[in-house]
């Protein structure tokens, strides 16, 4: 079920009509329970089977991991829980990559091999729901919070439904205490969330799918070549395009959790107006890159084993963090650029003896960065404004990995983006053009005007009328578009 | 209480929103637009599901646009007591679904294949809208399906959801933009032309049937289109192959005890022209009926038919329709279409 449904209105109302009734809470979280289920299950009932599974494993083997003492069936309960995490992710989602990849190989050094191809559906959200259960097993190894009680509340906190398949990525300490006594949405968290739904659907509605996506299809989809100008514009539709989507995606469900009286992490912090790219990750998708620094990063050495391993551990970070995203070696080159600007930037900021934690805090207080934040980057509005946009261009060249579905079209889009494509045949109308200038150009600015603010502080300092008509523009906007159920670009991770 | 900013801004969008939404309903409907459906894949593959009825209570008919201009479901339902499943998708060739039919071992019933012969003798035909529809009939998952009911609720009530005609999108493509030099711009259809009818039937407003300014705008795009379309027409090899996996799909469907026809509906005026230009008769038509061994009906070869003209010289206004189909069943009437007994 997405939100942007039919479906999910009718859902939500149910939802909530059910969840503000005077039934008892271990009722109301059986409803909310049994409601996850069947938001997961319109998709693809079958694989409500995989989510229950994780479900039980991680909760008795997490279970046995904080009480275990002896070191060796420790470390066996840990592997279990590594290899039926990991191994469902690696069958269902790299299945088919990985043996593509080992049939080119054995090819090139002369086994004639040609299996069939493996017919594999992705779990929706498999990559979302397997690391919130990786963290709690690794954690509960570590003793780093205490085990669940309950397995309805493990359950929920796997499956409760605004996160579960497109994150936020929760940490069991951030959810399940607020499972343990009664919560109901006050007015004003109710107000709230609904603000934020209105929010998140005109971001992923309006701007993704009615204003940007049919121009980034058309660009990355064109078999010819392109001029510069239609290069550039599919590159920033697309900019604009995902990062409406999922933080669009991401803000909804915040506020589908709020409205039901539960706080969700914030997963976007204006990626766009970063200054620099360990700003960017600090930004864009905050609760993945946390997850990448606790549980990857840092058991790797992190920035503790001097600073070659610091180099290495970091790209690591970016190329796993890039497979993560998908099956394909597009995306790891994704990862891989993002890593050589990490690279650059702490070697920039090493040089200037730069003495910035390579952990800080973001406004939020919850999540961290890979690499350090160099202080040339700090007050100076235009100076920082300038190395915004330049941070932008850069991410937009990576983009082009993140979009094309093979080497061959994005070295085609890259090309005709600097330039070096001769003949090429303008194909985006004066109107597509104007829509990703206009969006993108407005995209950039709110970014940088609201970089160190958030939504729900802003608007209780506006005055009431003018954050009704903004509610209303972006209500009737919603509605005007009249954009179907299209699915969320992050579901397919 | 810092919530009553909130809540005063809440109460103020829903006022103006419940009263813009209600005027635009009213308004739309004093311009004299009625409700109509969003052709996408939700709705095809409604219907797609519906081909499994018994052969003798229903026909499919698949194609591109004029089929689904040209076939009136209320006149053949009426005539025929049995039920029009309009599977065809406009600008695009049917080959897919009569390959998807072909391949579906539960489909055994009676099909009619539109051929309109720029997109049905192409390789890939102008749009993949076909592709799209049957991938999306495959995957549809039980949200879909049931969004699908809550939008059909909605749509059959509420003028103002019209995503083709009336949406944000549709509005702004209307802007008079000037496009740079070489870009084709195939946007700008009248609103009057293509309005679509829950039974997947489309049509054209009377009053653009009237009026010669909107029909020549139309026309104004079928020339584009041509002038767009610089493949040219496929012969020899490639037509051949076409025509063998054609045969193949239809002996599938013969060999369970199904029927096929083809139907070659009117056009008028230059796109009938540049048919006969660039796909003759003999060359095309007439080598895939001879080369399926497949019956076909063609406008042209029945005076009541070869009668009709389309305002936009490629899709009937919707009283020509009601004569067309009417005139459609009376010739598959003599062919022994509506008989009970399979033909093999």
């Amino acid at each position: 079920m997405v939100f942007n449904s039919y479906t999910f209105v009718v859902f939500f109302i149910i939802i909530l009509i059910l969840h503000n009734l005077p039934f008892s809470w271990k009722t109301k979280k059986i409803n909310l329970l049994i409601a996850s289920y069947i938001f997961y299950a319109a998709w693809n009932p079958p694989f409500i089977l995989l989510l229950w599974m994780s479900t039980v494993i991680d909760f008795f083997v997490g279970r046995a991991l904080y009480t275990q003492t002896n070191v060796r069936k420790k470390r066996l309960l840990l592997v279990i829980s590594l290899i039926g995490n990991l191994g469902m992710l690696c069958f269902f989602k790299y299945g088919t990559f990985l043996l593509d990849n080992f049939v080119t190989v054995v090819n090139a050094i002369g086994w004639n091999f040609h299996p069939a191809k493996p017919s594999i559906i992705l779990p929706a959200g498999i990559s979302f729901y397997t690391f919130t259960t990786l963290c709690y097993t690794i954690d509960m190894y570590h003793k780093k919070s205490e085990p669940v009680k309950k397995l309805l509340d493990f359950s929920l906190f796997v499956t409760f439904f605004p996160h579960l398949v497109a994150g936020p990525i929760v940490r069991p300490p951030q959810l399940v205490p607020q499972f343990e006594t009664e919560r109901k949405a006050t007015k004003k968290m109710m107000l709230e969330g609904l603000f934020l739904i209105s929010v998140g659907l005109f971001m992923k509605v309006v701007l993704a799918d009615s204003m940007l996506s049919a121009t980034a299809n058309d660009v990355f989809g064109n078999p010819g070549k392109l001029p510069a100008l239609d290069a550039w514009m599919g590159v920033l539709a697309f900019s604009g395009q995902i990062f409406f989507d999922f933080s669009g995606y991401s803000t909804c469900a915040v506020g589908a959790a709020m409205c039901l009286g539960f706080w969700l992490p914030q997963n976007f912090l204006y990626p766009y107006a970063a200054t620099g790219f360990s700003d960017f990750w600090k930004r864009w998708h905050i609760t993945l890159s946390a997850w990448l620094r606790d549980y990857l990063y840092i058991p790797l050495g992190g920035n503790r084993k001097g600073k070659v391993r610091t180099y290495i551990n970091l790209m690591l970070t970016m190329l796993l963090g890039g497979l993560w995203h998908g099956a394909n070696w597009t995306f790891v080159v994704w990862g891989g650029l993002h890593g050589f600007y990490l690279w650059v930037e702490k070697a920039i900021a090493d040089l200037r003896h730069d003495k910035v934690a390579a952990i800080a805090a973001t406004p939020a207080g919850e999540v961290g960065v890979l690499g350090p934040v160099p202080e040339m980057l700090k007050p100076k509005i235009f100076r920082n404004f300038l190395i915004a946009m330049a941070t932008f261009f850069l991410i937009n060249v990576t983009w082009v990995f993140f979009r094309a579905t093979n080497f061959h079209d994005a070295w085609s889009v890259l090309t005709a983006m600097f330039g070096f494509t001769k003949g090429g045949e303008a194909m985006l109308t004066t109107l597509a053009i104007y829509k990703v200038i206009i969006i993108v150009t407005g995209m950039v600015i709110v970014s940088w005007i609201m970089r160190d603010k958030k939504v729900l502080e802003v608007i209780y300092k506006l005055p009431w009328w003018l954050v009704g008509l903004f509610w209303t523009i972006i209500v009737l906007l919603i509605i005007w578009s009249q954009e179907s159920s299209s699915s969320f670009i992050y579901f397919q991770f | 209480m810092p919530n009553q900013p909130l809540a005063k801004a809440a109460l103020l969008m829903l006022v103006i929103v419940v009263v813009a939404v209600t005027s635009w309903e009213i308004h739309l409907r004093n311009q004299g637009f009625d409700t109509t459906y969003y052709d996408d894949p939700a709705l095809w593959a409604h219907k797609r599901k519906m081909v499994y009825e018994p052969s003798d209570k229903a026909t499919v008919f698949s194609g591109s646009s004029r089929i689904k201009f040209d076939t009136d479901i209320d006149t053949w339902e009426s005539v025929t007591g049995e039920h029009a499943i309009q599977l065809a998708c406009v600008g695009s060739t049917p080959l897919p679904v009569l390959d998807n039919l072909a391949n579906d071992e539960k489909f055994k019933g009676k099909l009619i294949v539109d051929v309109v012969e720029g997109l049905f003798f192409s390789i890939h035909g102008a749009d993949d809208r076909p592709v799209r529809n049957i991938k999306y009939y495959k995957e549809e998952t039980p949200a879909q399906w049931a969004s699908f009911h809550i939008n059909h609720l909605l749509e059959s009530q509420l003028v103002f959801l019209d995503k083709e005609w009336n949406s944000l999108g549709a509005k702004l493509d209307e802007l008079p933009l000037k496009d740079r030099p070489g870009v084709q711009n195939f946007k700008g259809f009248p609103s009057d032309f293509g309005r679509v009818k829950f039974s997947r039937q489309e049509f054209m407003t009377d009053k653009m049937a009237a009026d010669t300014s909107i029909s020549n705008k139309v026309i104004a795009i079928w020339q584009m289109f041509g002038r767009a379309n610089t493949t040219p027409p496929i012969t020899g090899k490639p037509l051949d192959s076409l025509f063998a996996a054609i045969k193949t799909s239809v002996d599938k469907i013969k060999a369970r005890g199904g029927k096929v026809i083809f139907v070659r509906p009117p056009s008028s005026g230059g796109y009938r022209a540049a048919e006969r230009k660039f796909f003759p008769r003999e060359a095309y038509w007439d080598k895939l009926l001879a080369a399926t061994s497949i019956e076909g009906i063609h406008y042209e070869d029945y005076p009541v038919l070869a009668k009709l003209t389309c305002p936009e010289e490629s899709h009937l206004k919707q009283s020509d329709a009601k004569v067309f189909t009417s005139e459609l069943i009376k010739i598959l009437k003599e062919k022994g279409w509506f008989n009970t007994s399979a033909t093999k």
